[in-house]
């Protein structure tokens, strides 16, 4: 919790004939995070090289591309593919020399067939695009060539040509420009390029075609049509072949790949002609289990040490170690950016407060409601790993909202019967009984949350600079953390003794110690700006530009406020929703009920459907973008850096497949 | 004489408060208004940068949409005015 996972650096070393053997076990426990060789002449490393793959790995790679073809022309995913029934290594192994080749040869023979077709389509529907200009011109397209004498050109004109040469031309007016056909002879081209260049002239070729333009193009279409129908019928039956086969193609491939993942490893090791050494990094909880089955695997001819970690050198690998409920948070913290092993890992927080801002800012028991559903029943469709979390974060701000509507009494903009606001109502109107929205209040309390947050978010940051520096650097580092934590303080202090804040601690009464300009200043005051001058000295120890970030202490408490004002804008979206549909539609038409009434009803209930999925839309934009950005500008600028290497162990997990 | 002086007095006031919620309405509108077109303004560029920054690199989604929602601040504190104007 709070910290990455536990490391410890792993060196492998033993004979090349064990090679294969230990690569396998080291494959099956998926728990080995190989550090590269790189062949740079490391101290200790000398005479060493990087290693070959083992034999048949071309013969694999091979293979996996073929599959990989055949997947991609038949748009086969593996995560679409429920995980049926694995088969055997053997069984797939025999399975891929016979059935393979055959199954390759279908698939393409179809898709060249399909891209045959619908590159004569494209050329066809040319052919269309290039006669249909001519269809206001009342001739024969046989007429357009075919002389000696005379040259026929074809084109667009802006305005009306009148040429000084004999000619017969043909002007069909068109809505913006003009289609002109002009057949003239031979010997005055110039003279009549001029003439139309004047006039704006661009050309089109002139078709080679005969028979009338309406004819030619209804020739066209109908022989388009029929080779789209061929085309569909490929496609179908790429899809037979993609049902038939599925959970052949995705076990091949996850074998292969895992074959290949094997045989190509050693291209990651240093090596030498006898031996090889691999480095990596393994959990330091599983170290025990993983050298012995090594020693196991190898029959004891290996030496595997626990080499010891240098923080500063090495770039430990991260893999998060949360509790499961924080788990599905992991995904918001690798789009800003992974930690560093050596800094607090936030996750934790990030998976509480996210959901707390989320509820804050949307607070309606009836669209946590509608998230919730969301929640459980997007799962169908979003497969992936990452997608599966997103959900689950989903879940989580969900469950806050509808608490929050509880505590809001708010439901689906409405105030929920006969249960009042529990501390403070954000209803803008107050006619339903109950009072008006306490709106100072709830500013005053997102401010709250701000300080708090960004009180904490300065503390880890203490923390981070006291872990990861060292020396005389590393005391102005958590000095300047400090002196941003008590600038901030101090301006606070300053102001609750001078103006008195609801639900804030008011100041403005302790001891004057001395009047300046007709104004007390008391002990608060002075402490306040003891704080700001201290702190502010603090900052410009480390480095003095950061003085000019000084006023960003302001904005990001206040940003805090938008907790209230995003949620309170949400509010009244509904609230002017709720309005239209049952003031000015539904009730009106009940009141009188005519045949037209039914009709206002139903245009009430489609402003009240669009208008609250609209508002839906919106709070998970909302609600979603600003908590995460609160975390991300606020929180995150306090302390955290990221950055950290993705553990990434050699392995997989399998899914069609056994060992 | 004095009662008809009081009762026009009372209209006046009752007039300037009317207005004084009016101004309040009109300064709230454009509190939001204009920081929502500062912070268009603002996005403009860095959303422009951002999109194409992405399209190159998927990974730079996070480090774009913090970029982006920057300038977002500026039409906060426009609300929060607006808000304060009207409810305070």
């Amino acid at each position: 919790m709070l910290k990455p996972k536990q490391m410890s650096r792993l060196l492998i070393a033993a004979s090349r004939d064990q090679m294969a053997p230990v690569i396998a076990e080291l494959y099956r426990h998926n728990l080995f995070h190989i550090e590269e060789y790189v062949d740079a002449g490391a101290e200790g490393y000398e005479g060493f090289k990087i290693g070959t793959p083992l034999s048949g790995a071309s013969e694999k790679s091979a293979d996996l591309i073929k599959i990989r073809a055949i997947t991609n022309a038949v748009a086969l995913n593996a995560d679409d593919v429920e995980s049926g029934p694995s088969c055997s290594r053997d069984e797939l192994q025999t399975r891929i020399e016979r059935e393979l080749p055959l199954l390759e040869r279908e698939v393409e023979e179809l898709t060249v067939r399909r891209s045959k077709l619908d590159t004569r389509v494209k050329e066809l529907e040319q052919k269309i695009s290039e006669i249909t200009p001519f269809l206001n011109v009342p001739v024969d397209l046989n007429l357009y060539h075919g002389y000696k004498r005379f040259t026929t050109i074809a084109g667009y004109v802006s305005r009306e040509v009148s040429l000084s040469v004999p000619c017969e031309m043909h002007l069909a007016k068109g809505k913006e420009k003009n289609f002109l056909v002009v057949v003239f002879l031979t010997e005055q081209k110039a003279e009549v390029e001029k003439a139309l260049q004047e006039a704006g002239f661009q050309s089109v070729p002139v078709p080679d075609e005969s028979g009338s333009a309406r004819g030619r193009i209804e020739f066209y279409s109908g022989e388009i049509a029929t080779l789209n129908k061929e085309i569909l019928e490929i496609s179908s039956q790429l899809e037979s072949v993609k049902q038939k086969h599925a959970g052949f193609l995705v076990a091949c491939e996850e074998l292969l790949k895992s074959e290949v993942d094997q045989t190509e490893a050693p291209l990651r090791f240093a090596t030498t002609k006898q031996t090889f050494v691999a480095e990596g990094w393994v959990p330091s909880d599983k170290v025990t289990a993983v050298t012995n089955s090594l020693i196991h695997a190898a029959e004891g001819k290996i030496f595997v040490t626990v080499l010891p970690t240098d923080l500063e050198h090495d770039n430990v690998p991260v893999e998060y170690n949360n509790p499961d409920f924080a788990k599905p948070t992991q995904v918001l913290m690798d789009v800003y950016s992974r930690p560093k092993y050596t800094e607090v890992d936030p996750t934790l927080m990030i998976s509480i407060v996210f959901p707390l801002f989320f509820g804050l800012i949307v607070g309606d028991v009836g669209y946590g409601l509608i998230f919730l559903a969301m929640a459980l029943g997007l799962r169908k469709f979003l497969k992936g790993e990452a997608g599966g979390q997103l959900l689950d974060v989903l879940r989580n701000a969900s469950i806050s909202t509808i608490f929050f509507g509880i505590i809001f009494s708010e439901f689906l903009g409405f105030a929920i019967p006969g249960w009042n606001p529990v501390i403070y109502s954000r209803h803008l109107m107050s006619e339903h009984g109950g009072h008006g929205p306490n709106i100072p209040e709830l500013m005053v309390l997102s401010i709250w949350i701000g300080i708090v947050h960004l009180t904490l978010g300065r503390i880890l940051g203490m923390y981070n600079h006291a872990k990861q520096d060292h020396g005389h650097h590393r005391t102005l580092a958590v000095m300047a953390n400090f002196g941003w934590l008590a600038v901030m303080w101090g301006i606070i202090l300053a102001i609750w003794s001078m103006a008195a804040i609801p639900l804030m601690p008011n100041l403005t009464g302790m001891p004057v110690v001395f009047a300046v300009a007709g104004m007390g200043v008391n002990i608060s005051l002075i402490i306040g700006i003891v704080l700001i001058l201290v702190g502010i000295i603090f900052i410009a120890r480390e480095n003095f530009l950061e003085v000019i970030e000084l006023p960003t202490i302001v904005s990001h408490v206040l940003s805090y406020a938008r907790i209230v004002a995003v949620g309170l804008s949400g509010v009244a979206i509904a609230m002017v929703v709720n309005y239209m549909t049952f003031e000015m539609f539904i009730n009106p038409a009940l009141e009188n009920f005519t045949i037209v009434s039914i009709v206002m009803i139903l245009i009430g209930l489609g402003i009240f459907l669009f208008g609250h999925l609209l508002n839906i839309a919106l709070s998970i934009l909302g609600g979603g973008l600003h908590s995460i950005r609160l975390h991300y500008v606020e929180f995150f600028t306090k302390f955290y850096k990221g950055g950290g290497q993705k553990y990434n162990p050699f392995g997989m997990k399998r899914k069609f497949t056994e060992e | 004489m004095a009662a008809e002086a009081v009762a026009v007095a009372a209209t006046d006031l009752a007039s300037i408060q009317a207005q004084q919620v009016g101004m309040k309405a009109i300064g709230a509108g454009l509190a939001v208004g204009l920081t929502g077109i500062g912070t268009g303004v603002a996005e403009m560029g860095i959303g422009a940068a951002a999109v194409g920054a992405i399209a190159e690199n998927k990974d730079f989604f996070g480090l774009g949409l913090l970029f982006t929602v920057i300038p977002e601040t500026i039409v906060i504190f426009g609300l929060v005015v607006g808000l304060l104007l009207l409810f305070l």
